[in-house]
């Protein structure tokens, strides 16, 4: 099977249809998209901050990522419930959406950053965890963490601007086919 | 409304924004950036007062972490929005959603000013005495769904006509 068919069957699905035929359904599963993406990036936004000393190092960065990150992680979710919603109910299209692959690759990067960070960078935590500057490695991952977030932001609205376009040239290509046989 | 909106989108702005493409998808990226920084603050304030999160801090240490970004975004957040207005100003002043939005966002905006103020009148106190009352908590509870209605309703007037026509079909002939 190729990706063509995988990603068609995946439409065909009944969620797919369930999402893309019934009325409103798109739309609303879409506002809860844009309010899950504002609580990711809000309170991300707050934890990066935070690593980047800004705006000082008052607060207890643990107890600003406690407050913080499991709304992130709720969001997320939301987010990947919706997303993928949204994703079942047109997947060949995005199929062939640039800007969909992009934002993909800008959430797997933004992943990898939060890994390494959680993974090094937290365990020398105790040194810096108030009243001290926050080490280099720690405000690279604050500093990427809003870099690939917006991104993910900017690409998600960009596959609004660009999805289906050059649909409308694959189906010529298919009734020529048809044409042939 | 029918008359602002002939004349917005007879201006100079409104037609540069109209002509160049990307200019509307670009501003919107601005305008969900500064929403989601309001958002998060707003949320941190909220859950502040409710006692779940930040009580290491006393609520005007909290306002005085938050406030400035709340304010500071609102104001990129108009500007971008007043930039949508310009480049689509049908799309926008003529639809239900986009007027309960600004609604919401003027009670939203108003809790916050609410927020400020009695703080500023009470700071000694306000930890223990106004922050304590169930009121109060309330009050941030209907906080946090009037920002999230905020949001929604700025998403629904891409699909105005269909939404609220579902839900008032009369009010649709």
């Amino acid at each position: 099977m190729d990706m063509h068919s995988i990603f068609a069957a995946i439409e065909a699905s009944p969620v797919g249809v369930w999402v893309r035929e019934s009325p409103n359904v798109l739309p609303y599963v879409n506002v809860l998209h844009v309010i899950a993406i504002a609580i990711v990036f809000g309170t991300i936004f707050i934890v990066d901050l935070r690593l980047l000393d800004f705006p000082n190092s008052n607060r207890a960065f643990t107890r600003v990522a406690h407050d913080g990150l499991k709304w992130t992680w709720a969001g997320f979710g939301l987010a990947a419930i919706t997303g993928l919603l949204m994703f079942t109910a047109n997947a060949t299209t995005f199929l062939v959406n640039t800007p969909f692959w992009l934002k993909m690759g800008a959430i797997g990067l933004a992943g990898l950053n939060m890994f390494i960070f959680e993974l090094l960078t937290v365990k020398t935590a105790a040194a810096w965890d108030r009243g001290a500057p926050t080490p280099r490695a720690a405000k690279v991952a604050g500093m990427l963490s809003i870099l690939l977030w917006a991104s993910v932001i900017i690409l998600g609205r960009v596959i609004g601007y660009t999805k289906g376009v050059g649909v409308g040239e694959i189906s010529i290509d298919l009734n020529n086919l048809n044409f042939l046989n | 409304m029918n008359e602002l909106v002939q004349w917005l989108a007879s201006t100079g702005l409104s037609n540069w924004i109209a002509g160049a493409g990307w200019v509307v998808p670009t501003v919107q990226c601005v305008h969900i950036l500064a929403i989601g920084i309001i958002f998060g603050s707003v949320l941190m304030l909220d859950l502040r007062v409710l006692g779940w999160a930040g009580s290491d801090q006393t609520m005007t240490q909290a306002t005085g972490r938050y406030s400035p970004w709340i304010w500071g975004a609102l104001i990129v957040l108009a500007m971008s929005g007043g930039l949508l207005i310009f480049g689509e100003p049908g799309r926008e002043l003529l639809s239900t959603s986009f007027w309960v939005k600004m609604a919401m966002l003027a009670i939203g905006s108003g809790f916050v000013v609410a927020l400020q103020l009695s703080l500023k009148r009470h700071h000694e106190t306000w930890d223990v005495d106004i922050g304590s009352q169930a009121t109060t908590k309330i009050l941030a509870f209907v906080t946090f769904f009037v920002w999230i209605a905020v949001i929604a309703l700025g998403r629904l007037i891409a699909w105005d006509a269909q939404i609220w026509g579902a839900l008032f079909p009369r009010s649709v002939s």
